[in-house]
C-alpha cells in the first residue's frame, strides 16, 4: 500500500493522543472538532437512513398501514431535515472541511478556534432541540421546507413546529459561524506562496461555499423569526386573513434553500476535483475554469430560487426569468463534468474505492443535472414538481452527487484522519451494492412521477398502477441500506484491526499528505513554502506534473525533501475552552424549560448562554487569532483575521436587513386599516438620524485618539459615542410607546408588525453596539486601551458604522418614502 | 502579540484619514441629510422623490463606508466581502418588491 | 421532427424500467387529454431529447476516458496529456449554452401561451376552493358541487383557484400541469379538454395529515352530456320516492342530525363547512375521491371518518344500524 517513503518520521504524538475526555469536550483543535462532527454525523446518518427505510416500507403496497399518517409525516420531515442539516453539511463542512482546510492551505488551525468549537456544540444543541419532540409535542411534521401557513399555530398547534423553528435557528447560527470562520481562514491564513489560483479545488469550493452561507442563511433566519413571532407573539406574517401571504415564507425559504443546494454540492465538487487527479495521476484539467465555474455557480444560485415556485403563480415574466437563470446554471456545471472526464483522459488510473465513488458520482450526478434542466423549463416543471419525479431528481443530485462524494471522501481521507486504512475489498462490495440499491430506489421514481404519484403521500390507491415500481424501490432501498451496514462495519473494522496508514498512501498531491497520518496537533512542524498548484506533488517530484508520472512509473524514487531535525516547542496551539459546550448546554436547558413550561428554567438556560458568550469574550486577552505562530505573523499590509471576520459578519447582516426591509415594503401596501405609514413622524426621527450620524463621527474620532495614544480624548469621544447611541435608543423607546399609546400594537396589522420587527432589530443592534462600546470604555478607564489595541476600537467602530448605514437606509426607505406604495 | 499589534497599529494609523477628513465627511453627511428632509417636505419634488432620495441615501451610505469604515484605505478584499453581499441584498430587495407587485393583482377578497 | 425519436426514447426507457404496467396509468402525464397538457408533453419530449443527446455524449466521453484513453497505474505511462485546452473548454461551454438556448425558446413561448391574462372567449369559468381535505367547485349561476368536476369537451375552461385554509395544489395530470392554491390569492388555470373521459387528480402540495386523501375526479363530457348533467344539478334535489320509506325516514334523520350544521342540501339545510350534498347520489365517489360511492362505503364513512381520512373535520355519527341504513338510503337517493 505504501507508495513511497514518508517525508517526516512519525515520532511526534498525533492529535488523537492525550487529554482524556476533557481534551475532547473543551477542545479547540480543528482536527478534534472535525472528528466530533464526523462521529455525530455518522450517528444521525443512521437515524435519517432508518427513517428512509420506514418511509419505503410504508409505501410497499397500496393502502398500507404499517405507520400512521401522522408518523409518516414526521418521518419524511425528519428524514429531510436530518440529512440536510445534521448529516450532509456537518460531514462536508464540519468533518472534511474542518479537518482539511488548515492541512491543505498549510496552517496550524482555523482563524477562530474557539468559535469553531462553538459551531460544533451549537450544531449538537440544534440536533437535540430538533428531536425534543420525542418527549413532548411530537417530531416536526410539516416537511423539511415547512411551508407556511400549515406551520401556523392554528393548523399546527403542537410544539412540533416550535422545535423545528428553534432547531433550525440554532443550526443556522452554527453554520453561519462556520462560514465566517472558514472564509476568514482561507483568505488570511494560507501558507506563503499559495495564491488564490494555487489553492486546492476543495479550498476554492469551501471559500465560495462560505460566502454562500453568509448570504443565504439570513433570509431563512428572518423567515423563521417571523414564524416564531406568529406562533409566540400573535403576529400574522403568513396569515392570509390579515392580508399577509404565505408565499413570503416560500420566497425567504428558497432564497436560502436553493443556495443551500450548492452549499452541499460545491464542497462535493471540490472533493471530486481532489480525488480524480489523485487517482488519475494527472493535474486537474482546466483548473482556472474549474475555479471560476464554482464562483459562477454560487453567484447564479442566488438568482434561481423561484424555480421551486413555478406552480405558485408568479406570472409569466417571473417564470421566464427564473427559467432562464436556472438553465444558465447548467453551463458551469457542465464545464465541471467535462473537465473531470478530461482529467481522467490520458491518466494513469489507480482503481481504488475512492476513485470508484468519484467515477460513480460523475454519472449519477449527470443524471440529476439533466433532470434538473427539465425542472428549469417551467411548463415541464408544472407536471413534475411535488411529484416523485422531483424526489428522483434531488436524490440523484444529493445522493448520487453529494453522498457518493462523501463516501469517496471517507475512503480517500480516512487514512489521514485516523491513521488507519479502510478495507478496499469491502469497499468495492459496498460500492456496487450502493450503485445497485441507489439506482434501483431512485430511477423508477422518475416514472412514478410521470405517472402522477405526488410526493409526501403516506398511502395510494391500488388502481393507480404505482404498486409494482414502489415494491421494486422498497426492495432496492433495503439493498442500499445494507450497503451502509457494510460501510459502518468497514469503519469499525478499520478502527479496531485496520492496517496502519502511511503519511501518503495514495501518492497524493495536496499538502495534507506531507504530514504524518494522523497529523500532529500542530499540523506542520514548519510551514511549507508553496511554489505552485499541487504543492506536495511539486515538493516530491519537482515542478512538472507529468514528469512526475514518468518518474513514478520508471520506479525511480522521487526526490524527497530532507527530513530536518525539527524543534516544535515554540509552537503555541489554541488553548481549551469550556465556554462553547456550556453555552450549548444553556440553550438545551432553555429548550427543556419550554417543554415543562417552567419559565425559570428557560431564563436560567438563557442566562448560562449569555454568561458563556461574555466569558468567551474575556477568556483570553486579544481574542481572535489565538494561534501565536511566529512564522505566520501578520506582515505589514496583510489583513488582520479579526477584521476579515467582522466584515464577513457585516456582509451577512446586509442580507439580514434586506430581508426585513423588503418584507416591510411589501407588507406596508398590503396592510389593512389604521395605523399606516402616515403615523411615522419625520421631525423626531430626523433628530434621531442626526444623532446617530454624529455618533459615527465621535466613533472615528475615538479611533483616531486611540491611534495617537491620546487617552483623555479617547475616553471623551468613546463616552460621547455611547451617550449618543443611548439618546438614539431613548428616542426609539419614546417613538414606540407613543405609537403604542395611539393604538398601534405589535400585531395590530401588517404595517405595525413589520415596522416593529424591522426597527426593533435595528434597535437591538444599536443596543449591542452600546454594550460593546461600554466594554471598551471600561478597558479604557482601566488604562488597558492603549494604541496597541487600536484594532479593538476599530472593530467595534466597523460594527457601529454599519448599524449607522442601516439606519441611513431605513430612514430613507421607511420614513421619507412613507407615501410611496411598495410591492 | 502587543509588539506586533503595535507595529500594525502604527501602520494603519498612517493609512487612516485624520481628524480633518472625518469632520469634512461629517459636514457632508449633515448637509445630505438636511437635503433629504427638504426633499421630503417640498411638494414640487414629489414626482422625483424616489430617485432623489435614493441618490442622497446612497451618497451618505458610500461616505460612511468609504471613510468611517476605511474601505477606501483598506485592502480591496474587505471591500469585496462587503460589496458582494450588498449587491445581493439590493437584488433581493428589488426582486421581492417586483414579485409581490405582480401578486397584488391577484389578491383574493378577504373573508 | 424531433418528436418521434425522443418519443421512441421515452418508450425505450419505459420498457427498460421493466414494468408490466398498463401503458397508461390513470394519472399519467404522458397521455395528454387537453391542449395545455399537450403543450407541456411536447416540450417535455423536446427537453428529453436534448438531455438524451447530452447524456450520450457524457457516457461516450466517460467510457473512452476510463477504458480506452488511459492506462492503469504500473502499466506503461500514457502519452503526456495536456492539463488544459482552450478550444475544448470553449466548446463545452458554448455547446451546452446553445442547447439551453434551444430549450429556452419553446419554454418561454409555452409559459406565455399557457398563462393568458384574461379568460378566452366563451370560457366556462369555475371557482375551485380547496379545503383540508376536499375540493369545492362553484359554477356560474351558483351551482356547487364537490370533489367531482364536470366540464364540457372542446370549450375553454378557466379555473379560479382559491383556498379556504392552507396551501394546496390542483393537479389533474392528464389535463395539464399543477397550479398551487394559495390562501389570499387567486390563481388561474386555463385549458381546453380534447378527449372525453374520467381523469383522476390529487392535491399535490403537502397540506397536513390527510394530504394523501385529498383526491378528485374530472369528467370531460360531450357538450350534450354536460348540458344534461348541468340541468340535473341545478334542479332541486329529488325528494325520496313515495314507495321508498327507508329513504324518507333517512331524510327525517338527516334534518334532525348534526349533519345540517356543515352540509347543504338545497331546501333542506344550509351548512357550508363541508361539501354540498344536494346531488350526492349522482357522484361516483365520496370522501374526496377515496371510496366508491355505494351504500356500504357511505355507512362506513358516516360511522368512522377518522379511520378513512385521519384528521378529517367530520365527526363520527354514532347511529344504530337501522338509522344508519336509512340515512345512507336517503343520501344515495339524492341523484
Amino acid at each position: 500500500m505504501a507508495a513511497h517513503p514518508k517525508s517526516i518520521p512519525n515520532t511526534q504524538p498525533s492529535y488523537l493522543e492525550g487529554g482524556g475526555l476533557a481534551g475532547w469536550l473543551a477542545t479547540a483543535d480543528h482536527k478534534r472538532i472535525a472528528v466530533l462532527y464526523g462521529a455525530s454525523a455518522l450517528v444521525f446518518m443512521a437515524v435519517g437512513g432508518m427513517e428512509a427505510m420506514l418511509i419505503r416500507a410504508q409505501l410497499w403496497q397500496p393502502d398500507n398501514n404499517l405507520v400512521s399518517a401522522a408518523t409518516f409525516n414526521m418521518l419524511f420531515t425528519m428524514h429531510g431535515t436530518t440529512m440536510v442539516f445534521l448529516v450532509v453539511m456537518p460531514l462536508l463542512l464540519g468533518f472534511f472541511g474542518n479537518f482539511m482546510i488548515p492541512l491543505q492551505i498549510g496552517a496550524r488551525d482555523v482563524a477562530f478556534p474557539r468559535l469553531n468549537a462553538l459551531s460544533f456544540w451549537l450544531a449538537i444543541a440544534a440536533a437535540i432541540v430538533l428531536h425534543l419532540g420525542w418527549i413532548r409535542g411530537g417530531l416536526p411534521n410539516a416537511g423539511w421546507f415547512g411551508y407556511a401557513n400549515l406551520t401556523e399555530l392554528y393548523y399546527s398547534p403542537d410544539l412540533a413546529i416550535d422545535w423545528w423553528v428553534l432547531g433550525l435557528l440554532i443550526s443556522g447560527t452554527s453554520t453561519v459561524l462556520t462560514g465566517l470562520n472558514f472564509l476568514t481562514t482561507i483568505v488570511t491564513m494560507r501558507a506563503p506562496g499559495m495564491t488564490y489560483l494555487r489553492m486546492p479545488m476543495f479550498i476554492w469550493a469551501l471559500m465560495v461555499t462560505s460566502i454562500l452561507i453568509l448570504i443565504a442563511f439570513p433570509p431563512l433566519t428572518v423567515g423563521l423569526i417571523f414564524l416564531l413571532m406568529d406562533r409566540f407573539f400573535g403576529t400574522h406574517f403568513y396569515v392570509a386573513t390579515a392580508g399577509a401571504t404565505p408565499i413570503l415564507w416560500q420566497h425567504l425559504f428558497w432564497l436560502f434553500g436553493h443556495p443551500e443546494v450548492y452549499i452541499m454540492a460545491l464542497p462535493a465538487f471540490g472533493i471530486i476535483s481532489e480525488i480524480i487527479p489523485a487517482f488519475s495521476r494527472k493535474p486537474l484539467f482546466g483548473y482556472p475554469m474549474m475555479a471560476y465555474s464554482i464562483a459562477l455557480i454560487a453567484f447564479l444560485s442566488y438568482g434561481v430560487w423561484g424555480h421551486h415556485m413555478f406552480a405558485t403563480g408568479m406570472g409569466p415574466v417571473a417564470d421566464s426569468a427564473f427559467a432562464i437563470t436556472s438553465m444558465l446554471i447548467a453551463i458551469p456545471t457542465g464545464v465541471k463534468i467535462f473537465s473531470w472526464i478530461a482529467t481522467i483522459w490520458g491518466g494513469s488510473l489507480r482503481m481504488t474505492v475512492a476513485f470508484y465513488f468519484a467515477l460513480g458520482m460523475i454519472l449519477e450526478f449527470t443524471i440529476g443535472g439533466l433532470s434538473g434542466i427539465m425542472h428549469a423549463s417551467a411548463p415541464v416543471d408544472l407536471q413534475q414538481t411535488d411529484s416523485y419525479f422531483v424526489v428522483a431528481h434531488f436524490h440523484y443530485v444529493l445522493f448520487g452527487g453529494v453522498m457518493f462524494t462523501i463516501l469517496g471522501a471517507f475512503y480517500y481521507w480516512w487514512p489521514k484522519i485516523t491513521g488507519r486504512m479502510l478495507d478496499e475489498r469491502l469497499g468495492k462490495i459496498q460500492f456496487w451494492l450502493t450503485v445497485i440499491g441507489f439506482n434501483g430506489t431512485f430511477f423508477p421514481m422518475h416514472f412514478l412521477g410521470m405517472w402522477g404519484m405526488p410526493r409526501r403521500i403516506y398511502t395510494y390507491g391500488a388502481d393507480m398502477g404505482w404498486t409494482t415500481l414502489n415494491q421494486f424501490e422498497t426492495l432496492s432501498a433495503f439493498v442500499l441500506g445494507f450497503s451502509f451496514l457494510i460501510f459502518y462495519f468497514n469503519i469499525a473494522r478499520s478502527l479496531i484491526w485496520g492496517e496502519r496508514a502511511p503519511a501518503d498512501p495514495w501518492d497524493g498531491r495536496g499538502l495534507e499528505w506531507s504530514v504524518p497520518s494522523p497529523p500532529p496537533v500542530y499540523n506542520f512542524a514548519k510551514i511549507p513554502a508553496i511554489r505552485g498548484r499541487d504543492a506536495w506533488w511539486i515538493i516530491k517530484y519537482g515542478r512538472a506534473g507529468s514528469r512526475g508520472i514518468a518518474a513514478y512509473v520508471s520506479g525511480r524514487p522521487p526526490a524527497m525533501p530532507e527530513a530536518e531535525p525539527l524543534d516544535v516547542s515554540g509552537i503555541h496551539m489554541p488553548a481549551q475552552s469550556y465556554f462553547p459546550i456550556v453555552l450549548a448546554l444553556g440553550i438545551v436547558l432553555a429548550a427543556l424549560g419550554l417543554i415543562i413550561e417552567w419559565y425559570r428554567i428557560i431564563a436560567m438556560g438563557v442566562l448560562v448562554a449569555i454568561v458563556s458568550v461574555i466569558g468567551m469574550g474575556f477568556e483570553y486577552p486579544g481574542y481572535g487569532k489565538e494561534v501565536h505562530d511566529p512564522e505566520h505573523a501578520p506582515s505589514a499590509g496583510e489583513v488582520d483575521v479579526r477584521k476579515v471576520g467582522v466584515w464577513s459578519f457585516i456582509g451577512s447582516e446586509c442580507v439580514f436587513f434586506a430581508s426585513l426591509i423588503s418584507t416591510f415594503i411589501v407588507y406596508k401596501s398590503r396592510s389593512i386599516g389604521a395605523p399606516g405609514p402616515e403615523i411615522l413622524e419625520i421631525p423626531l426621527t430626523s433628530v434621531s438620524t442626526f444623532i446617530l450620524l454624529m455618533s459615527s463621527l465621535l466613533m472615528v474620532l475615538a479611533l483616531a485618539a486611540t491611534q495617537r495614544g491620546d487617552a483623555r480624548w479617547q475616553k471623551i469621544w468613546l463616552g460621547g459615542t455611547i451617550a449618543f447611541g443611548m439618546i438614539f435608543l431613548a428616542g426609539q423607546v419614546y417613538e414606540f410607546t407613543h405609537f403604542y399609546d395611539e393604538g398601534m400594537g405589535l400585531s395590530t396589522n401588517l404595517f405595525s408588525q413589520s415596522f416593529y420587527t424591522m426597527v426593533g432589530f435595528h434597535g437591538a443592534h444599536v443596543a449591542i453596539g452600546v454594550i460593546w462600546l461600554s466594554a471598551l470604555m471600561a478597558a479604557a478607564l482601566m488604562g488597558r486601551l492603549d494604541s496597541s489595541r487600536a484594532l479593538s476600537v476599530e472593530l467595534a467602530g466597523l460594527y457601529w458604522h454599519f448599524v449607522d448605514v442601516v439606519w441611513i437606509v431605513i430612514f430613507t426607505l421607511v420614513y421619507l418614502m412613507q407615501t410611496v406604495k411598495g410591492g | 502579540m502587543s509588539e506586533q499589534a503595535g507595529t500594525q497599529a502604527a501602520h494603519e494609523q498612517a493609512r487612516h484619514p485624520g481628524t480633518a477628513t472625518y469632520l469634512i465627511i461629517a459636514a457632508f453627511l449633515v448637509v445630505l441629510t438636511a437635503m433629504e428632509i427638504t426633499v421630503f417636505y417640498v411638494h414640487a419634488l414629489r414626482p422625483v422623490l424616489v430617485p432623489l432620495l435614493l441618490i442622497l441615501a446612497a451618497a451618505k451610505f458610500a461616505l460612511v463606508a468609504m471613510f468611517y469604515m476605511h474601505l477606501k484605505y483598506d485592502d480591496w478584499l474587505l471591500s469585496g466581502i462587503f460589496v458582494f453581499p450588498l449587491i445581493i441584498a439590493a437584488v433581493l430587495l428589488t426582486s421581492l418588491v417586483l414579485l409581490f407587485a405582480y401578486l397584488s393583482h391577484h389578491l383574493a377578497p378577504i373573508a | 421532427m424531433k418528436l418521434s425519436p425522443s418519443a421512441a426514447w421515452t418508450v425505450a426507457l419505459l420498457a427498460l424500467a421493466g414494468c408490466s404496467q398498463s401503458p397508461e396509468p390513470p394519472m399519467t402525464t404522458l397521455a395528454p387529454k387537453s391542449d395545455l397538457a399537450d403543450w407541456i408533453y411536447r416540450l417535455f419530449l423536446e427537453v428529453t431529447a436534448w438531455d438524451a443527446l447530452i447524456f450520450a455524449i457524457v457516457i461516450v466521453a466517460f467510457i473512452l476516458a476510463v477504458f480506452v484513453f488511459s492506462t492503469r497505474v504500473g502499466e506503461a505511462a500514457p502519452p503526456a496529456a495536456p492539463s488544459s485546452d482552450l478550444a475544448l473548454e470553449i466548446a463545452w461551454t458554448a455547446g451546452p449554452a446553445l442547447v439551453l438556448l434551444m430549450i429556452s425558446i419553446p419554454t418561454v413561448r409555452t409559459i406565455f401561451r399557457s398563462q393568458p391574462p384574461n379568460p378566452p372567449a366563451n370560457a366556462l369559468e369555475i371557482k375551485v376552493t380547496a379545503h383540508q381535505w376536499w375540493w369545492e367547485f362553484e359554477y356560474p349561476g351558483g351551482l356547487k358541487t364537490a370533489n367531482e368536476l364536470h366540464i364540457p369537451l372542446g370549450r375553454p375552461i378557466r379555473l379560479h383557484l382559491e383556498s379556504a385554509d392552507i396551501i394546496h395544489s390542483f393537479w389533474v395530470p392528464e389535463l395539464g400541469g399543477k397550479r398551487d392554491v394559495v390562501p389570499g390569492q387567486i390563481n388561474e388555470l386555463t385549458f381546453v379538454a380534447t378527449v372525453p373521459g374520467m381523469y383522476p387528480g390529487q392535491c399535490a402540495e403537502f397540506c397536513g395529515l390527510s394530504h394523501a386523501n385529498m383526491r378528485m375526479r374530472v369528467f370531460v363530457d360531450s357538450p350534450d352530456d354536460f348540458a344534461k348533467w348541468n340541468n340535473a344539478q341545478i334542479a332541486a334535489p329529488a325528494a325520496p320516492a313515495a314507495n321508498d320509506q327507508l329513504a324518507a325516514y333517512g331524510a327525517k334523520i338527516f334534518v334532525d342530525s348534526p349533519c345540517t350544521a356543515c352540509h347543504t342540501i338545497d331546501g333542506v339545510s344550509k351548512g357550508y363547512i363541508g361539501p354540498n350534498l344536494t346531488h350526492f347520489g349522482s357522484r361516483t365517489t365520496l370522501a374526496a375521491g377515496l371510496l366508491q360511492n355505494n351504500p356500504m362505503n357511505v355507512a362506513h364513512w358516516i360511522s368512522d371518518p377518522e379511520e378513512i381520512k385521519p384528521g378529517a373535520n367530520m365527526p363520527a355519527l354514532l347511529l344504530p344500524g337501522h338509522k344508519l341504513d336509512a340515512l345512507t338510503a336517503y343520501l344515495e337517493s339524492l341523484k
